[in-house]
C-alpha cells in the first residue's frame, strides 16, 4: 500500500527538515464539483486532517456533498454557466471561506486553463498540473503533432483544421486518409462534434453540423479528421507526476464497454494487454508526458486495434471518473496524492514502484433508460440499497429520496470490485449488481446486470461496438420477468390491505409518500358503505 | 379482496406459481422474491392498482386491478378518447430550445412539435395525433417543469 505519506528528503521539505511530523499539506480545500467526486474528495480531505468546503447551485442546495462539507458556499442558479462553470464564482467562494487550495475534480473547470491561472492569481493553489500544461493539451490538434513528434504512434488523419470549402463540400486535401472517417472537435471531448463518414461527399454535410455542435459545446468550431480505427478497444494509462520530476505509470484500464462515445464500465488490467503491449503503452504514455511539463494525476488514452498496435488519442489532465479501478488494484490513493504533489511533495517510492495487484472492475450507475437508447431520465430517486461486503466499493453522491436535478450529468454512483483474478472479480460484480435496488427512477443496471452474463465480455474479447451490437436496446421482457413482476404487485397490494390497523397517520420521519398514499387508499377501500 | 386480474405494458400477465414475496425493508419496498431454490431481490414501489417492481434492475410497471375497477377505467378512457383536444405536456423537465410549429399548423401524428433540452439530451416532443395545432405557451429559450403545459391539438 502506499498511502502512508512521503518521506522527502528533509531539506526538500517545506519545513526545513524539522522534527516535528508534517501537518497536513493543506489547512482547507475548496472542492469545485458536485456529486459523488466532490464526496470522494471530501473523504480524501478528511483523512488527511484537511477541512473540506463544499460549493453548490441553487439546485444541490440538499445534496450530499453540502450536507457532508465542513462548509459549504453557493456559487448561484442551477445552470452550469452560473455555477459550477463560473470562475469568479468559485474563486470568490474559495476567498470566503478561507480555503489555501482547490479541487477541480473531473469535467466543468478541471482542465480550463483560465480557471486555474484565476485560482493562482488569487493566491490559491490549483490542485491539477501547471497552467501551460492545461493550454497546450486544450487543443487536441495541436497536441496530436507534438505527440507524433514524440515518436508515438497517433491514429494515421489530419494534423490542421478541415476547413469546409466555399460552396458548403467536400475539401480535396485529405492526403492518404482512408474511409470510414471521423470528424473531431480540436477542442472536444465526450463525443461532441464526433461525426463518422463513410466517403469524401459526406464530408462537406457532417462538418457543418459538426462545428456547430463543437463551437455550442466549446466555444471553438475547429474540426479535423481521423482515420476510424475499427474494430478497436479503448485503454488508457493513468498516471502520477511530482513536481521534482518523479513520474508514476500505474498501469492501464480498458474502458471500450461505451455509449455514445462516453464510458459505462472500465476495468483493470485490461484483458487485451499482454505484458509485451503494457510496456509499449506505458514508453508511449511516458513520452506523451514528456511533451508537457506535468505534475497531477493524468490519463493518456489509446486506441487499441485488433492486433495489438496502439495510437494515441489523447491526454487528459485531471483526475478521471474511473479513477478507482486505478486505486484498487495499485492501492494508491490518486485523490490524496494529487493533493500532496500539489503542495510539493515528492512521491514515494511506493507509489513509483506500485504493481498492479488482483482485478478490478467499475459499473458505473447513470439515471438512464437502456432500453430507449441510454436516454437520461428526470425523477426522484426513492428507494436507494448499495451492495455492500468483501471487495466491494461504493462511491456514490446521493442517497434516497434524492430529486436529480436536471442541468448535470445523470451519475447516481459507481460500483467498484477488486479480487485476485478476472472471472473472481465478474462474479463479484454479478453479486454486487444483485443486491443493488433503486426505485423511482430507471436506471443502467438492467443493462449493467446484463453484461456480466454476456458472452463476449465474460471472455474479455469485446471492443468499443458492445453496447451497439450486442446490447441495442436490450432483450425483451421475459415471460418469467412479467409472471414475477404480477406476482410481487398482487403481494404488496394484498398485504397494503390487511396491514392498516387504523386511520390515516401523518407520515413518520423518512416514510416514503408512496407508502403513506397507499395506506390511506386501503382504508379508503375499506370503509363501510 | 376480490381476485385481482394483472396486466403489463396493456397485456394481461399471469402471477408466477410457487414463489413467495417477503420483505427486507417494507417501508423502503425492498423484498425478496423465492421458489424454495432460487431468490431474487425486488424493489415495490405503488398504491392502490398502479404498481412498479424493480426486478433485476429493470423497472416494470403493474396493473393490479379487480374486475369492477378495469371496466371502469376501460369505460373511462374510451370516453376520453372520443373527446375533444389533446393537451401536450412536458414529459420531462428542461429547456426548450425549439418550437417546430405555430397555432394553426396542421400536424400529423408523430411529427416533432417542439425539442426540449435536459441533462445534456436533445429531446423531441411528437404529436399524439394528426390535427392542427392551437394554444402554443412555450418559446425557445423557457425553462419548462414536468407536466407544463406546452400546445394542444385539436
Amino acid at each position: 500500500m502506499a498511502t502512508s505519506r512521503s518521506d522527502p528528503d528533509p531539506s526538500l521539505r517545506k519545513d526545513g527538515g524539522q522534527t516535528d511530523p508534517p501537518g497536513p499539506p493543506f489547512r482547507r480545500i475548496l472542492i469545485a464539483n458536485r456529486g459523488e467526486i466532490a464526496v470522494r474528495i471530501i473523504r480524501a480531505c478528511r483523512e488527511m486532517g484537511i477541512s473540506p468546503v463544499a460549493v453548490y447551485s441553487d439546485a444541490d442546495a440538499h445534496a450530499m456533498h453540502v450536507a457532508m462539507a465542513d462548509r459549504a458556499e453557493r456559487i448561484g442558479p442551477p445552470a452550469p454557466a452560473s455555477s459550477y462553470l463560473s470562475i469568479d464564482a468559485i474563486v470568490d467562494a474559495a476567498r470566503r471561506s478561507g480555503a489555501d487550495a482547490i479541487h477541480p475534480g473531473y469535467g466543468f473547470l478541471s482542465e480550463n486553463a483560465a480557471f486555474a491561472r484565476a485560482v493562482a492569481a488569487s493566491g490559491l493553489v490549483f490542485i491539477g498540473p501547471p497552467v501551460a500544461t492545461l493550454e497546450a493539451l486544450g487543443d487536441k490538434l495541436a497536441a496530436r503533432r507534438s505527440v507524433g513528434a514524440a515518436g508515438v504512434p497517433i491514429v494515421p488523419g489530419l494534423l490542421v483544421p478541415l476547413m469546409p470549402t466555399e460552396d458548403g463540400g467536400a475539401p480535396t486535401e485529405l492526403g492518404e486518409i482512408r474511409f470510414p472517417a471521423l470528424l473531431k472537435a480540436a477542442a472536444g471531448g465526450g463525443g461532441r462534434g464526433m461525426r463518422r463518414v463513410d466517403a469524401p461527399e459526406q464530408i462537406g454535410p457532417a462538418l457543418a453540423s459538426a462545428g456547430r455542435e463543437a463551437m455550442a459545446a466549446f466555444g471553438d468550431g475547429t474540426i479535423y479528421l481521423e482515420q476510424l480505427v475499427a474494430p478497436a478497444r479503448h485503454v488508457e494509462v493513468q498516471l502520477l507526476g511530482d513536481q521534482h520530476g518523479g513520474l508514476a505509470i500505474l498501469g492501464e484500464r480498458e474502458c471500450s464497454v461505451q455509449r455514445r462515445h462516453q464510458k459505462l464500465v472500465e476495468e483493470s488490467p485490461s484483458p487485451a494487454v499482454t505484458p509485451r503491449i503494457r510496456e509499449q503503452l506505458a514508453e508511449s504514455a511516458r513520452r506523451v508526458a514528456g511533451t508537457v511539463a506535468f505534475h497531477s494525476a493524468a490519463t493518456v488514452e489509446f486506441l487499441l486495434d485488433a492486433d495489438g498496435n496502439h495510437y494515441f488519442l489523447e491526454m487528459n489532465t485531471r483526475l478521471q471518473v474511473e479513477h478507482g479501478v486505478t486505486e484498487l488494484v495499485t492501492g494508491v490513493d490518486l485523490v490524496a496524492w494529487q493533493i500532496r504533489v500539489a503542495a510539493g511533495e515528492r512521491l514515494s517510492a511506493a507509489v513509483l514502484g506500485a504493481a498492479l495487484r488482483g482485478h478490478a472492475i467499475e459499473a458505473r450507475l447513470y439515471a438512464e433508460d437502456p432500453h430507449h437508447d441510454f436516454a437520461p431520465v428526470a425523477g426522484t430517486v426513492t428507494g436507494w440499497r448499495m451492495p455492500d461486503g468483501d471487495g466491494v466499493r461504493v462511491d456514490a453522491g446521493i442517497a434516497a429520496d434524492t430529486v436529480l436535478p436536471v442541468e448535470y450529468d445523470p451519475l447516481l454512483a459507481k460500483l467498484m470490485v477488486h479480487a485476485p483474478s478476472r472471472p473472481e472479480a465478474i462474479a463479484q460484480l454479478r453479486r454486487a449488481l444483485d443486491e443493488t435496488l433503486i426505485g423511482g427512477v430507471q436506471t443502467d443496471l438492467s443493462f449493467l446486470r446484463w453484461l456480466v452474463d454476456d458472452p463476449t465480455f465474460v471472455e474479455g474479447a469485446y471492443d468499443t461496438d458492445i453496447v451497439a451490437q450486442r446490447w441495442g436496446r436490450g432483450p425483451d421482457l421475459g415471460e418469467e420477468e412479467r409472471s414475477l413482476a404480477a406476482l410481487a404487485a398482487g403481494e404488496a397490494r394484498r398485504q397494503a390491505v390487511l396491514d392498516v390497523p387504523r386511520g390515516p397517520e401523518p407520515p413518520a420521519p423518512g416514510e416514503r409518500a408512496w407508502a403513506v398514499t397507499g395506506r390511506r387508499e386501503a382504508v379508503m377501500r375499506r370503509r363501510p358503505r | 379482496m376480490s381476485e385481482l386480474e394483472f396486466s403489463i405494458d396493456g397485456e394481461p400477465a399471469t402471477p408466477i406459481t410457487g414463489w413467495s414475496l417477503s420483505w427486507v425493508d417494507r417501508s423502503a419496498g425492498f423484498a425478496q422474491l423465492t421458489d424454495g431454490t432460487e431468490s431474487i431481490s425486488c424493489l415495490v414501489e405503488g398504491a392502490g392498482s398502479e404498481w412498479v417492481v424493480t426486478l433485476r434492475g429493470r423497472r416494470i410497471p403493474v396493473t393490479a386491478r379487480t374486475w369492477r375497477e378495469r371496466v371502469l377505467a376501460e369505460a373511462e378512457s374510451s370516453a376520453a378518447r372520443h373527446a375533444g383536444p389533446a393537451e401536450v405536456q412536458a414529459t420531462l423537465p428542461g429547456l426548450v430550445v425549439a418550437v417546430a410549429v405555430r397555432d394553426g399548423d396542421e400536424v400529423a401524428e408523430g411529427a416533432t412539435l417542439l425539442t426540449i433540452e435536459a441533462m445534456k439530451m436533445q429531446n423531441e416532443v411528437r404529436s399524439p395525433r394528426a390535427g392542427r395545432v392551437a394554444a402554443v405557451t412555450v418559446a425557445p429559450g423557457q425553462t419548462v417543469s414536468a407536466g407544463a403545459p406546452l400546445l394542444r391539438i385539436e
